[in-house]
């Protein structure tokens, strides 16, 4: 909230700078986003008044005039404006003047005349239109009223200010208003808070009952609701004072009513809305919930069908406005208008909140019903509205007040020990300081020794929990800078990662060294690029978690997989010409067929690896895979397998005992094409829940060999169709436990072979526990082995 | 010619030869020519039996002093011999070690996922269990035990995306707090670090997904002393000697009082720069004592417990620790950006 420190200057001392001030706010907890100082960059700029103005000789536009400015003589000036003419009183930029955007005014010669300065416009001045009406118009600006020759215009303009730009924390709606802060302020400079004094002038005639009656249908959305009738209304434009402060808040001036509702508003905290009760059908004034499809024009010119249930106040027929959210053209204050019916009203938050959204509309008002405004000071509000209007000559205030508040709420009382507060703080602030404070907060309390009695002043809705709140208020004006540092007592606790998280770390570290750099996408996905992989009708992946209000399509639906960001992240990567990349996310999918026993969707932690470049291959992810199955203790053989979005020939799944552990393949040219891959890539994709339940502690290490190991090599032809991997695994076993190692080392394809024939070269290694194998032990295996080959493969030795 | 002349003679020839060697072969053949089976002293050794049996110790004493002498001359050679060898096959195999080796690629964790594991380090070593749960989670852990009842704004539509009106994404990790609290009995210290969703539109500093680490702790006489105790060790351990907290008053619905935490500068260490506008403090973290509401909503007696919560955006350390200058960049997974970390 933005606020001119003259307005705070009005009901509080503040003896500080800008820079102090600000810093005292922030550290007694009211935020402070900046200050803006106006005119800072106007200096040397007076009034002067135009003697004399006369056609520059050598120029059909220029003019040459003398200006008093207050001084001896007066200046020569050459003005360039259409609208220059001698009686008027303009602002003067003298000889060394500075004016905004670093402009420095000297002393010059135009086409052969002396010019001594620079008679300036609104816009020169960076003097905003909402200050000074009609100055942006036609040229230089013209002061309407009479001011001293050489006085500084900066004050006259209201470009003598600074405004502070608060940041008000959510619970403190007290404190979107001037006497919120300015009370804040008093306590962080230690000064007083003086509210001004209210009286009503009642000049009207009559009673407010001759006028309007004002019926609440619905006070569980509107708990309070205060009227006041103003006769005779003078509708007309803001004294200067009024425009500047509402300037300076970052509000327009409209006309004297409007403003005042504003300026109450923003004064009191209390949103207020002014009827022209001539407009009001059967002068009649019902507050209750619209009926479906009931219509309304707000303010700013656009329609609106309210839904059954948002809260209206209508008159006899049809809703006038959208309660505490914005007001209808129909019964908006113009000119004409005669009679105004003054509304300061208590909405329910959330309802406000509700209609708000429903209808699109945020407005100042809305804002603060949002948060919550006070329900026990409205009448202060609508009070300080009459007097404004009595000292503005903007109406007559008709005697009499409409107040429907049929549950009052008592003031809040609440309890606690000085000893538990400086205990919770941490601080030993003393018992004295702690009621000294309370009090310097316009709380009231009675202190029965170590026992507090606090009655909770009437702007503050957020104290409710007794002594962590109390705690809280002693605590930062006590300081916050006064909190000690102390270590953890008690017990302790063990502490350490989660079972997920070591995994996940154990992961991270063995596939960085294998040189896989992590990336992490977001969470939600399009739904086309799951339908990108083609995946079977009936495939779990397919059925996602709609975000009921994504960001947008791309955001929209939860991923089932982290296949599809994998593929775009190696896409890019080739856009961008790397030339390769080895990458691997670790995320959770998401499933909402089967959900937990809280009926939520079910989370799975997967590892997605992609791959491309020169050195990557289907075997070298495969090792790497392998090289990670193999550090987490779980066993695997490999085994051919298929997945729409893979190459049919180039896919695979590591197997342990029967679950599959990890589907590995290049990805299927028609799913590069889709993702635009521009080279081959290849995919693993792993479960981490499952790696957690299948991995294994290392156990205990071998003894070491004491006898020698015998290595027989063998070359095998056999047909290319026979698979090597599961003709190795029964090679080994055909061999019983004297077989230590068997290995592939070489893989020789050539016609003399004969056709669709390969020779496949192994290493066996031989050895015994407990003695050193003779040749007939080496032979028989090697016997079973061929054997095993030569039956179960159409495996023989290469001659 | 005495025998004295013939071994003198001989041990001259050898010394000369031996000169001439340079290579275990020609060391061999005169080794071969000396002491071999036909050699000049085994010659000698056989021309013994002309000698008188008086004169035949004497001589074979002098021959065997001969043969061990000569021995020791020829090896003393072979040991030169091999030296010169081992040298001449040193300079032979000279590398230039500047020539540029291919490089052994190295890979890194993410950026977040290194701010979170050195988090994670300090804070288990103070005795912090690591928890985590469930990314799309119950309003009613997200927000109603953390004191955001409905409608409250916090929870506007603008801030979090829901699945329906029970189900949303997080928007913090504290459901997993609430969740904790539910289940165990104090004293508990728990981090919880994890991915949580607010619909912001993505730009150089906002994403809708980004990380946090949030802490708990509840026990007996807990106070906001302990809490600054425990952030200025996390503050001095993840950022060095002399980095110390700022506490601002703030609010949050789940902690009274409340606190924002600012952090001396790293960059400056205090003094004013332009990392930290000037103020020497870098803002970082939200905490404060757990609201009793919130204790009391999740079983736990606030009149004999208290408890202090904290939360940080890890996102953001890691942007100020690495001069990220674009968020986006954390999620496009470009290896140019990703392979320069370690």
């Amino acid at each position: 909230m933005k606020i001119p420190m003259k307005w705070l200057r009005e009901y509080t001392e503040i003896p500080a700078d800008a820079d102090t001030y600000m810093n005292k706010m922030i550290m007694i907890g009211d935020g402070v986003e900046g200050y803006e100082t106006l005119g800072a960059e106007v200096e040397g700029v007076v009034v002067g008044k135009v003697l004399t103005c006369e056609p520059h000789p050598n120029s059909d536009h220029l003019h040459v005039c003398t200006v008093d400015v207050g001084e001896e003589e007066p200046l020569h000036i050459v003005c360039g404006a259409p609208n220059v003419a001698a009686g008027q009183l303009v602002p003067v930029a003298k000889n060394g003047a500075r004016l905004p955007g670093g402009v420095k005014i000297k002393k010059g010669k135009l086409r052969g005349e002396v010019s001594e300065g620079m008679i300036c416009s609104g816009e020169e001045l960076g003097c905003p239109p909402e200050l000074y009406p009609n100055i942006w118009s036609e040229g230089i600006l013209v002061f309407q009223e009479d001011h001293p020759l050489g006085a500084d215009v900066k004050p006259i303009l209201g470009l003598d200010d600074t405004v502070m730009d608060f940041e008000v924390l959510a619970n403190r709606p007290d404190c979107l208003s001037v006497w919120g802060v300015a009370r804040e302020s008093a306590v962080a400079m230690g000064t007083t808070f003086q509210k001004p004094e209210i009286t009503v002038t009642e000049n009207g005639k009559g009673e407010i009952h001759d006028y309007v009656s004002v019926s609440v249908q619905d006070p569980d959305l509107c708990p309070r609701y205060v009227a006041r009738v103003i006769d005779n209304v003078r509708v007309g434009p803001s004294p200067k004072w009024l425009r500047e402060y509402l300037f300076g808040a970052g509000m327009r001036s409209i006309n004297n009513v409007v403003d005042i509702t504003n300026f109450v508003m923003l004064e009191t905290g209390h949103p207020m809305h002014a009827f022209d009760l001539d407009k009001v059908e059967g002068r009649q004034i019902i507050v209750r919930r619209a009926k479906e499809g009931e219509f309304i024009t707000t303010l700013d010119g656009k329609a609106h069908t309210m839904q059954a249930g948002q809260l209206a106040i209508c008159d006899a027929v049809k809703p006038s406005c959208v309660a505490g959210i914005m007001g209808g053209e129909e019964s908006e204050i113009t000119e004409s208008t005669r009679q105004v019916m003054f509304e300061c009203a208590v909405f329910d938050y959330a309802s406000t909140r509700l209609t708000s959204r429903a209808l699109g509309i945020r407005t100042e008002s809305s804002g603060r019903f949002e948060k919550g405004v006070n329900i026990r000071t409205p009448l202060e509000a609508i009070q300080r509205a009459c007097q404004l209007i009595h000292e503005l000559d903007a109406g007559d205030v008709v005697p009499g007040i409409i107040d429907l508040y049929p549950n009052p709420v008592a003031p809040q009382v609440v309890t606690g020990s000085c000893r538990k507060i400086a205990q919770r703080a941490g601080v030993g602030i003393p018992a004295e300081d702690i009621v000294r404070i309370l009090e310097s907060l316009s709380f009231g309390v009675q202190r029965e020794g170590d026992q507090l009695t606090v009655t909770v002043p009437d702007f503050r809705q957020d104290i409710t929990v007794g002594e962590a709140d109390l705690c809280e208020e002693a605590l930062r004006v006590y300081g916050y800078d006064k909190i000690p540092s102390t270590l953890l007592r008690g017990e302790t606790t063990p502490g350490g990662r989660s079972a997920e998280m070591a995994l996940k770390d154990e992961v991270t570290s063995i596939l960085t060294g294998l040189g896989f750099n992590e990336i992490m996408n977001f969470s939600f996905v399009s739904p086309k690029s799951v339908e990108k992989l083609d995946l079977p009708e009936g495939d779990p992946r397919r059925e996602m978690l709609a975000i009921r209000n994504p960001l947008g399509e791309d955001t929209s639906v939860m991923r089932t997989t982290l296949v599809p960001d994998m593929l775009s992240t190696l896409a890019l990567n080739m856009n961008h010409a790397n030339e390769s990349a080895c990458l691997f996310e670790a995320a959770k999918v998401f499933d909402p067929a089967r959900r937990t026993g809280e009926g939520l969707p079910t989370e799975t932690r997967k590892l997605c690896l992609g791959v491309y470049g020169k050195q990557a291959s289907f075997f070298s992810l495969r090792a790497v895979v392998e090289a990670l199955l193999r550090q987490l203790g779980v066993e695997t053989t490999v085994r051919k397998a298929s997945a729409s979005y893979l190459h049919p020939g180039r896919t695979a799944e590591l197997v342990h005992g029967d679950e599959a552990v990890c589907l590995i393949g290049e990805v299927h040219p028609q799913t590069m094409d889709r993702f635009d891959l521009s080279a081959r890539a290849i995919l693993a994709e792993l479960d981490l829940d499952q790696l957690l339940r299948l991995r294994q502690p290392m156990g205990t290490v071998k003894p070491m060999p004491r006898y020698p190991a015998v290595t027989r090599d063998l070359s095998l032809v056999m047909d290319e169709a026979v698979e090597i991997g599961p003709m190795l695994r029964a090679l080994a076993a055909s061999c019983g436990s004297v077989l230590e190692d068997a290995r592939l080392f070489d893989i020789y394809r050539n016609p003399i072979l004969g056709l669709n024939k390969k020779s496949v070269a192994f290493s066996f290694v031989f050895r015994a526990p407990d003695h050193t194998l003779t040749d007939a032990e080496i032979t028989a295996a090697m016997d079973k082995l061929l054997k095993t080959a030569e039956e179960k493969f159409g495996a023989v030795i290469r001659g | 010619m005495g025998m004295k002349e013939t071994i003198n003679q001989l041990r001259e020839l050898m010394a000369q030869e031996l000169e001439k060697t340079e290579d275990k072969q020609s060391l061999e053949a005169l080794r071969v020519r000396v002491l071999g089976k036909k050699g000049e002293l085994t010659a000698l050794l056989r021309g013994m039996g002309q000698l008188s049996p008086e004169e035949r110790p004497a001589a074979g004493q002098m021959i065997n002093e001969a043969r061990e002498k000569f021995t020791a001359m020829l090896e003393a050679r072979q040991d030169a011999i091999r030296m010169m060898e081992r040298a001449a096959a040193l300079k032979r195999e000279t590398l230039d070690v500047t020539e540029p080796v291919p490089a052994v690629p190295h890979g890194s964790a993410h950026p977040v996922n290194l701010v979170m594991n050195e988090m994670v380090a300090c804070f288990t070593g103070m005795g912090f269990e690591v928890v985590e749960g469930p990314e799309v989670e119950l309003d009613h852990y997200n927000f109603e035990l953390m004191n955001i009842p409905k409608n409250h704004p916090a929870r506007d539509a603008q801030d979090t995306f829901y699945v329906d009106d029970n189900i949303v994404l997080r928007t913090h990790t504290s459901p997993m707090q609430a969740r904790t609290m539910l289940t165990r009995k104090p004293p508990i210290r728990v981090i919880c670090p994890g991915r949580v969703y607010r619909a912001d539109e993505v730009d150089a500093t906002h994403s809708p997904v980004f990380h946090q680490m949030e802490g708990l702790v509840v026990d007996k006489d807990v106070t906001m002393a302990d809490l600054r105790g425990t952030l200025n060790a996390f503050a001095e351990r993840i950022y060095g000697k002399g980095i110390t907290t700022r506490f601002r008053p703030s609010f949050f619905p789940f902690t009274e009082p409340s606190t924002e935490v600012d952090l001396t500068c790293a960059a400056c260490h205090g003094k004013g720069c332009r990392v930290c506008k000037g103020t020497g403090w870098i803002e970082v973290l939200g905490g404060g004592m757990v609201n009793p509401k919130v204790l009391e909503m999740c079983g736990i007696d606030s009149s004999v417990y208290s408890g202090f919560a904290f939360g940080i955006g890890l996102e953001r350390i890691a942007m100020q620790r690495y001069g990220i200058p674009d968020m986006r960049l954390l999620y496009e997974g470009d290896v140019r950006f990703l392979g320069q970390f370690r």
